[in-house]
This record gives structure tokens, C-alpha cells and sequence, in this order.
């Protein structure tokens, strides 16, 4: 048929078609390489293509009634949108990122809620230490049976020492796992999921945990014990208590961006607040891990007093230092 | 008084709201890009489940051949191994296919920026860590709780309900890893280009007449009813089966006859012309009305005069 016989919208779709069977193309092969494989000269058509494909649509919508046109040009102009505006960094620089710059920058972004992590279970271990010694029956309170391994105020004191310098049968790959998966994990993991329920869960379990702490803590100082078990949590202790305090600041941070969003709408405010509190949770794990190859490893190796406390506190150093000389810009 | 005037204002409010299946990209030409549903998008994370765990069960085959696990550990090691495999997974498969997994990728579905802006590498490592949270651990946890501590059963259980509650609650099926990061999941449209009917070239003989439609018998239609005459158009070009094809003839005479009355069509459509006539038609009408829409004047459908007039009344 002629071109001067056919109807405006079909002499429009006749003179473009080429166009977008080559878009088509170009999206079919991104979709399938991924366009940092693509020559250069496709990417530009790509891009150049699509927003021609977007004024077409535009133009269609306005003067074409042919639904088989709009739907294809939809289409089209949809899967092309989304090659365009693909993700365009790679993983590796995303890890670099995430260590060089962005997590102690979000560390001390978010120092307020961290600091109320930490005072959250200072108070608990204070609170748990003093009903310790009013009545000892409160450790069995706050203690779940299977976490003091046997301990408690009815064990001797000989007892107590050798759990604390004693060799366990578990070591290894296998405690690393057992160990990764314990108590305080399980804590760290609940007080960051929990914090988006409005704050309060995160608060209450981070007090609890303290309560065990300071409770712990009592029993031994009871008994002569309390420098021993000091280096004894120290050594792993540092990293995973400050874990929790850390995984208990982003849940925070969270539970307040639902109970005051401010100007934003909640969902919106969650969205901001996600940035950093994700950012806190990824330490959080991190910091997890370490404390379980320390737990699994280091204090079974070490029996030394005095080395306890220097590894223990040497790691707690090295974690403050990333957070707080990490990701300076250079004057 | 009051409550008459409320309660349309209130409807209204709802109607207004954009339609969720509706992306608006930083070009400004809105996109129509469906929701995808809750059920597809378990189907996919079941997929996604599966693979790795059938990863994690062959690694831990491997390592406890090479004598490196115990029966006391193999569930702590397996919990572990299932874990190191799924979370990069995530991150890596969304990163690498465009905000796609294998799942998502045999779904049909798909990551994209709520508000239309680029999808970030950012959006999806927050989304893909935030389903740990909601819904990996508190299930792990689950199943490795007891009886012995009943409020962290309560806890966890509570934890996955309420994390199951919040797509099914919003109108883009968002989870809260989806809120935070930003995002939402699509179904991926496919683009197929058929022929223009208006395009083709009508087969005319020299012995039959010219078909032609005169201005005022164009004016009793709107383009659903055009559209959906181009539905049927493009369906004859199929092969029918032997039974059917009766049964088509009797359709397309009815449909000929209706439009006939309708527009006043004096001249009577021999059997032979049927789909002439239609196709004739079709040309017509859409020419007509696509020149009436560039005029400003658009016809949704065959009663648009009256929804002019309620225009006008409301106005």
C-alpha cells in the first residue's frame, strides 16, 4: 500500500518500526550479556534509543487507537527502562566500599542509638550484679538453664575455675559453627529484627541480656573469681557483647523511624533510616563472627591471664580504631 | 447533609490514588508494569530455597566424606554452610541478572525502583539482608527452638507472621526489606508487535465496489468498541478447527448485521464481503476517531456523549 493511503497513526508506526525492532534487539542482547559486555556504539544506541521509544509512546498514546501498537510500544519501552537503569557497580567494589568508607561512616553517624545500646545493658549488668548479691537466687531467674553449662551458685568454687581454664572437647570448625549460632548470636540477631517493632523489644532484650551479664559477673566476684572471669569473656567477650550493643543501636534507630517519621511518611522514614541501621547490622554480623573464631579458637589455646585481656581488648581496640579513623577524607 | 457530601469526597480519595501497576521513569512517560502477586513471588522464593539448599546439602556431603564435621555439628555446620551459600546469592544473582535470581528469572518477575529512578546496587544488598531478617532467621530459629523457651518460640512465630502480614497489607506487595530498600517486584512484560490491520492491504477485486462510510455513521462508536472489533479481526488470521468454523460465520454475520443497524448502513453485505466490510470499517472508524482525539475530543467508549454531558454537569 502507498504511504499517502494509509492513516496518520500507521504511517507514524511505519516510519519508526525499524527503530524499535533494532531496540528490541539491543534489549534482547543486554538482557542476555549484561551491557558492560556490550560495544559501545550499542550501549549509546540503547540509550538513545529508548528515550526515542519513550516519545513514540507518548506520541502514540495521543494519536494512535491500534492496541496491538500500544501494548507492544508499552512493553518495549518497559524492558528497555529497565536495561537502562540496570545497577551498574560491580560486587567487589560494593565490599571495598562497604570497609573503606561507608560502615564507619554510618558508625558514627548512628553513635547516639549505639551509645544507648551500650547503656541499655550497662544498666541491665549493673541491675543484674546488685540483685546478685541481695539474693542469690535471682541468677537462676535471669539465667536459662542450659546457658551456664553448670554453673550457678550451688557449684564449687573449683569447679567454676576449671570451666574458665579448663580445655573443652570442642574446638575447631565445628565450634566455630556451635558457637556462631549461640546465645548472644540468636540476642543480636532478635534485638536488630525486633527494633522495628517501636524500640521497646530491643531495649528490653538488651537489658535482659546485661541482667545475665551482671548476674554472671556476681557469681564469680562472689567467689575470688572475678579477674579470671573477666579475661575468660574478655578474650571474646569485647567483640560479641559489643555485638549486641551495636545490632541493639540499629534496631533502634529503626523503631524510632516508626514512632517519629517527623515530616516523612513511615514508610519513607524506614527507607532513610534502613541506610545506616543496615549498615550497623552488617558490623553487628561481622563483629559476631569474629567473637565466635575467637570463642572457638583463641580461648581454648590461650590460658594465660594477662594474654586474655590483651587479645580481648587489643581486637575491641582494632574495631573502635576502623570506626572511628575509617573513611576520613584527606584534607 | 454533612454525611452526603462526606461520603463521595471520601470515595473519591480512593479512586484518585495512582494505580499501583503504574512506574513513572525519570523520562516522564508513565509505564504500565503489573504487580507481581504474593503467590508468585513464593513460587519464586521457593525456587530460590531449593537451590541452595540442594548447594549446602552437596558441601556438606563433601565435607563430612573428608571427615571434617561430627554428628554433634553436622546441624550446626549445615546452618552454617546453608547460610554462607544463600546470603551472596542473593546479592550476587540480583546484582548480576538486573534484580533477578533464577527463581525470580523462571517467574517472570523482577526488582524495579519504587519511585521509577535507577535500581542502585545499594537497594538490592538492603533488600536481600533484610529477608534474612524477616524471614530466614526468625524460620531458623523456629526450628531449632524447643519447648524449654516458649517465649522465644512466641516471639519468632509472632516475628514471621507480622513479616507475612506487611505484603499482603500494602498495594505494591511490598515486604519491609522492599519499604526500606526502596523497591518493588514486577511482572516483566514481553513486547510482541503485531501488524498494523490498518496497514494490510485489503484484497480488492475489480468487480466488487469500494466499501466507504460516510462522517455521521462513524460517530456511534468509542475505541473500546474498536479495539475490541481489532481483538476479532486478528483472531480470523488463525486457522480455525473443522467445527468452529460454522459457529464463526454466525458470529461474524451477527456482529455485521449489528453494526449495520446501528450506523444505518443502508446497502445489504453479501456472505463474501463479511470481512471486507469489517475491515473497512475498522479502517474507517479508527481514522474518524483518532482524528477526533486530535481535535481534544476522545471517545472512551460508544457512551461518551452522556459522560460528556455528566462532565459539563459536574463542572
Amino acid at each position: 500500500m502507498d504511504n499517502q493511503d494509509l492513516m496518520r497513526s500507521a504511517r507514524f508506526r511505519k516510519e519508526r518500526e525499524a527503530d524499535w525492532r533494532r531496540l528490541e534487539g539491543l534489549v534482547l542482547q543486554a538482557e542476555g550479556k549484561g551491557l558492560q559486555r556490550m560495544d559501545f556504539a550499542d550501549t549509546r544506541d540503547l540509550a538513545s534509543l529508548y528515550r526515542q521509544a519513550t516519545t513514540s509512546l507518548a506520541i502514540a498514546r495521543e494519536i494512535s487507537l491500534d492496541k496491538a501498537l500500544l501494548g507492544y510500544l508499552e512493553a518495549l519501552t518497559a524492558r528497555a527502562y529497565l536495561c537502562v537503569y540496570a545497577p551498574q557497580e560491580r560486587v567487589g567494589g560494593l565490599v571495598e566500599r562497604f570497609f573503606t568508607v561507608s560502615a564507619p561512616q554510618a558508625m558514627r553517624r548512628s553513635w547516639p542509638y549505639i551509645l544507648l545500646g551500650f547503656v541499655c545493658m550497662a544498666l541491665g549488668a549493673l541491675t543484674g550484679y546488685l540483685l546478685y548479691f541481695e539474693n542469690n537466687d535471682w541468677f537462676y531467674v535471669f539465667t536459662p538453664s542450659g546457658l551456664g553449662g553448670g554453673r550457678g551458685p550451688d557449684a564449687t568454687t573449683d569447679s567454676l575455675r576449671s570451666v574458665i581454664y579448663g580445655g573443652s572437647e570442642k574446638s575447631g570448625f565445628g565450634a566455630f559453627a556451635t558457637y556462631l549460632f549461640s546465645h548472644n548470636t540468636r540476642i543480636a540477631i532478635f534485638v536488630f529484627g525486633l527494633g522495628v517493632f517501636a524500640c521497646a523489644p530491643a531495649i528490653l532484650l538488651t537489658f535482659y541480656n546485661g541482667l545475665i551479664l551482671g548476674a554472671f559477673l556476681a557469681l564469680h566476684v562472689d567467689r575470688g573469681l572475678g579477674v579470671d572471669l573477666a579475661g575468660w569473656l574478655s578474650i571474646h567477650g569485647v567483640t560479641e557483647i559489643s555485638a549486641i550493643c551495636i545490632a541493639c543501636g540499629g534496631g533502634l534507630q529503626l523503631g524510632m523511624a516508626v514512632l517519629f517519621p517527623g515530616d516523612r511518611s513511615r514508610s519513607d522514614a524506614l527507607h532513610h533510616a534502613g541506610r545506616d541501621a543496615v549498615k550497623l547490622a552488617l558490623v553487628a554480623a561481622l563483629m559476631l563472627v569474629a567473637a565466635a573464631f575467637l570463642e572457638a579458637f583463641a580461648r581454648q589455646m590461650v590460658q594465660d591471664l594477662t594474654a586474655r585481656f590483651v587479645i580481648g581488648w587489643g581486637v575491641g581496640a582494632l574495631w573502635l580504631a576502623w570506626f572511628v579513623f575509617g573513611g576520613r577524607r584527606r584534607r | 447533609m454533612i454525611p452526603r457530601l462526606m461520603i463521595p469526597r471520601f470515595r473519591r480519595k480512593k479512586k484518585d490514588r495512582p494505580s499501583p501497576d503504574i512506574l513513572m521513569p525519570p523520562e516522564g512517560v508513565a509505564l504500565t508494569l503489573p504487580v507481581a502477586g504474593v503467590g508468585v513471588r513464593l513460587a519464586a522464593q521457593i525456587t530460590d530455597v531449593l537451590i541452595t539448599t540442594i548447594a549446602a546439602i552437596c558441601l556438606l556431603v563433601l565435607l563430612s566424606a573428608l571427615n571434617l564435621t561430627t554428628p554433634r555439628t553436622i546441624f550446626a555446620i549445615g546452618a552454617l554452610l546453608f547460610f554462607v551459600i544463600r546470603v551472596p546469592y542473593y546479592v550476587i544473582a540480583e546484582l548480576g541478572w538486573n534484580g533477578q535470581t533464577l527463581g525470580k528469572r523462571l517467574m517472570k518477575i523482577k526488582v524495579v525502583s519504587h519511585d521509577g529512578g535507577p535500581l542502585t546496587a545499594h537497594a538490592l544488598v538492603l533488600r536481600n539482608l533484610m529477608k534474612e531478617a524477616e524471614i530466614f532467621l526468625p524460620a531458623t530459629l523456629l526450628l531449632t527452638l524447643d519447648t524449654a523457651t516458649p517465649f522465644a518460640s512466641i516471639a519468632s512465630l509472632a516475628w514471621i507472621t507480622m513479616g507475612l502480614m506487611v505484603p499482603i497489607l500494602n498495594r505494591y506487595r511490598r515486604r519491609l526489606g522492599d519499604i526500606m530498600a526502596g523497591t518493588h517486584v514486577i511482572h516483566l512484560p514481553v513486547p510482541v508487535l503485531l501488524k498494523d490491520l490498518a496497514a494490510e492491504t485489503p484484497v480488492v477485486t475489480e468487480d466488487r465496489k469500494k466499501i466507504t462510510f460516510l462522517s455521521h455513521q462513524l460517530d456511534h462508536y468509542g475505541a473500546f468498541e474498536l479495539q475490541t472489533l481489532e481483538t476479532l479481526l486478528r483472531a480470523q488470521g488463525q486457522r480455525p478447527t473443522a467445527g468452529a468454523e460454522q459457529q464463526r460465520q454466525a458470529t461474524i454475520e451477527t456482529i455485521v448485521e449489528k453494526i449495520r443497524k446501528k450506523i444505518g448502513y443502508a446497502d445489504p453485505v453479501p456472505p463474501a464481503d463479511r470481512l471486507r466490510f469489517l475491515q473497512a470499517f475498522y479502517n474507517a472508524q479508527r481514522e474518524h476517531l483518532e482524528q477526533r482525539q486530535l481535535f481534544g475530543d476522545r471517545r472512551e467508549n460508544k457512551h461518551y456523549a452522556q459522560s460528556d454531558e455528566e462532565n459539563r454537569a459536574g463542572n
